[in-house]
């Protein structure tokens, strides 16, 4: 008893060193993601809000006097900021919604059981893993209004030539078609997982009850899929933001500004026209908007799921 | 002919719909395909070939588009810039966000939730708000066109992506696996590097594949910080797409964008059943 004691008492002061020794270990897992993240990401946005409210001097080339609120009074009356918000929300609100609806019809098409499911599968992945400026270029391509084999295809069938690239709704159509084809095999991915983990007793009970299709799908999988289809709208929402290479290569923001997506805009203004200190708040402004918004998909996805 | 049974009518019916969605299956994923093999196509053909009505699907096949521009645009050059900044970044994120992914999935630190929900909402982060400051930063450091700046700028999107995917996989693994390493005398690297990273094996390469590809494919922050030394090749692409308003050079064009994306179709198909694996558990255990 006694020498368990002495025991006891020996081990306690290493004890208390392994406690904090444990506890520089469990941080160390940490440290390196946080210093990264602070200097790469936290810094440069940090850096982005001083230039927002500030002169830029472009001798010095950095953030000169403070001018408070007049970037951000200058950029709020530039009819083209608000005009390139305008073209941003179109797509998003087009190509969003399309591509999960058509990501999900597409997988419950290709999860269709025999042979070639499989090998169809692996080859989703293709489209997924071409660079979207590779994926502009070439339907730039594909879709010229002169040579394009997309065109003289539609001519069979008595339609065209279109002008995909002169009209401007024409040429949205085409950013919204080629960010379809480069994001949609992404989301079938994910859905023929989600797909495939759906209980089938369920469907047996409904087939059973004489559900019909329809009431099947949209009393059963959709209720099922929910969850999936929230989660799988917030990371396409977290890409779609970001939209740049595509535009950048294949209409290039025109015709005049039809498909000019702020990401686009704001890159022009501060590297084409050196106008650091508007484009800068103009980040800011994007930022806040993108958060709030993210953090409300977030959150709507996550009552979606208790909801179901 | 009688009436058929029910049953066997009802099986008719949903052998046709089977044959329909199979067909469907078939006819959406050519549709998908379509427009890369015609860049492919298009990449070997001679410059008469490419300007046709119709449009050629047989012609004497040519590398000529490729030998001409493979020295013209430093093309080589740019692919062994993109290698090393796909590589660098890929190799320094996963070791990085696997490390702070295992810490919110298993270990228990103090304020540890808050930063992973601070760093999943920085994937909201428009790139284009860290790049204007990042150029200035790096102009004022003389840290533009190099390829350090680069692995560290993409960094910024891939060890947020890394530490989401590699927590939820952490998470899907037993507990008990290191705990009874740990009570056997392992220390919490230990326990990592011999039971957790030999397991973990599958869903840790398909994360590094799949961050080397986002890294390969990164257009912004390449266009931003790199001009000529360090240039990648989507910046490339992003030149001769944009000659096309006047020049239309379709054979430079589709030659680029096939040495592009043939690599990293064949190394995604080659660990496919891992990336869909992957891909599909960051998206619903996320």
């Amino acid at each position: 008893m006694s020498t368990e004691l002495a025991k006891e008492t020996r081990a306690a002061p290493t004890r208390r060193r392994g406690r904090t020794g444990d506890l520089l270990v469990r941080w160390s897992f940490m440290v390196p993601a946080i210093l990264l993240l602070a200097v790469m990401l936290a810094y440069p946005i940090f850096y982005t809000i001083d230039i927002s409210f500030s002169r830029f001097d472009l001798s010095s080339f950095g953030a000169g006097e403070w001018v408070g609120w007049e970037n951000y009074i200058e950029v709020m009356d530039d009819y083209r900021f608000w005009e390139s918000l305008r073209v941003t929300m179109v797509y998003l609100v087009i190509a969003l919604p399309l591509q999960v609806v058509l990501g999900f019809g597409i997988a419950f098409l290709i999860n269709a059981e025999w042979a070639g499911r499989g090998l169809i599968r692996a080859l989703f992945i293709i489209p997924m893993v071409v660079a979207p400026v590779v994926a502009g270029g070439m339907w730039r391509m594909i879709l010229d209004p002169l040579w394009g084999i997309l065109n003289y295809w539609l001519g069979f069938i008595g339609i065209g030539p279109l002008d995909w690239f002169g009209d401007p709704t024409l040429a949205m159509a085409a950013v919204i078609i080629i960010d379809t084809w480069r994001w949609t095999p992404f989301i079938v991915l994910i859905a023929t997982a989600a797909l495939l983990a759906l209980p089938k007793d369920v469907f047996e009970a409904a087939k059973i009850d004489g559900a019909n299709w329809w009431s099947t799908l949209w009393s059963v999988a959709v209720p099922l899929l929910v969850p999936v289809i929230a989660a799988t709208f917030v990371i396409r929402w977290l890409g779609a933001v970001k939209m740049f290479d595509i535009v950048l290569a294949a209409t290039y923001g025109g015709p005049g500004k039809a498909t000019n997506v702020i990401n686009l805009f704001i890159y022009e203004e501060a590297f084409r026209s050196l106008r650091f200190a508007e484009s800068a708040a103009m980040a800011v402004i994007v930022l806040i908007v993108t958060m709030v918004l993210t953090g409300l998909f977030l959150y709507g996805s996550r009552k979606l799921e208790e909801l179901f | 002919m009688s009436a058929p049974a029910p049953s066997t009518a009802h099986r008719t019916r949903t052998s046709t719909s089977h044959r329909l969605r199979v067909m469907g299956g078939i006819a959406v994923s050519i549709l998908f395909l379509f427009p890369i093999y015609w860049m492919v196509l298009t990449s070997f053909k001679q410059q008469v070939d490419i300007f046709t009505t119709p449009p050629k699907f047989l012609f004497i096949p040519t590398l000529e588009t490729y030998i001409e521009y493979m020295q013209r645009a430093d093309i080589t050059r740019r692919l062994v810039n993109t290698i090393i900044v796909a590589a660098g970044s890929g190799l320094l994120s996963i070791v990085v966000g696997a490390m702070a992914g295992y810490a919110l999935a298993r270990i228990r630190i103090r304020g540890a939730a808050t930063f992973g929900l601070l760093i999943l909402l920085s994937r909201g982060v428009p790139p284009i708000a860290l790049a204007v400051p990042m150029f200035l930063v790096a102009r004022k450091l003389g840290l533009t066109d190099k390829h350090i700046t680069l692995i560290l700028a993409y960094s910024t999107f891939l060890i947020p992506y890394v530490m989401w995917l590699m927590r939820s996989f952490f998470l899907s693994l037993p507990r008990e696996l290191e705990e009874s390493a740990m009570i056997d005398g392992c220390s919490r690297y230990g326990a990592l590097f011999k039971i957790i990273i030999p397991i973990s094996l599958p869903g840790l390469l398909s994360t590094l594949i799949f961050s080397m590809i986002l890294a390969w494919e990164e257009l912004l922050f390449a266009l931003v910080l790199t001009n000529r030394h360090a240039s990648t090749i989507p910046v490339a692409i992003a030149g001769i797409a944009g000659d096309t308003v006047n020049g239309a050079n379709w054979g430079a064009l589709t030659a680029v964008g096939t040495i592009t994306v043939v690599p990293v179709v064949v190394f995604a198909l080659l660990v496919q059943k891992w990336l869909i694996t992957g891909l599909a558990e960051g998206a619903t255990k996320g």
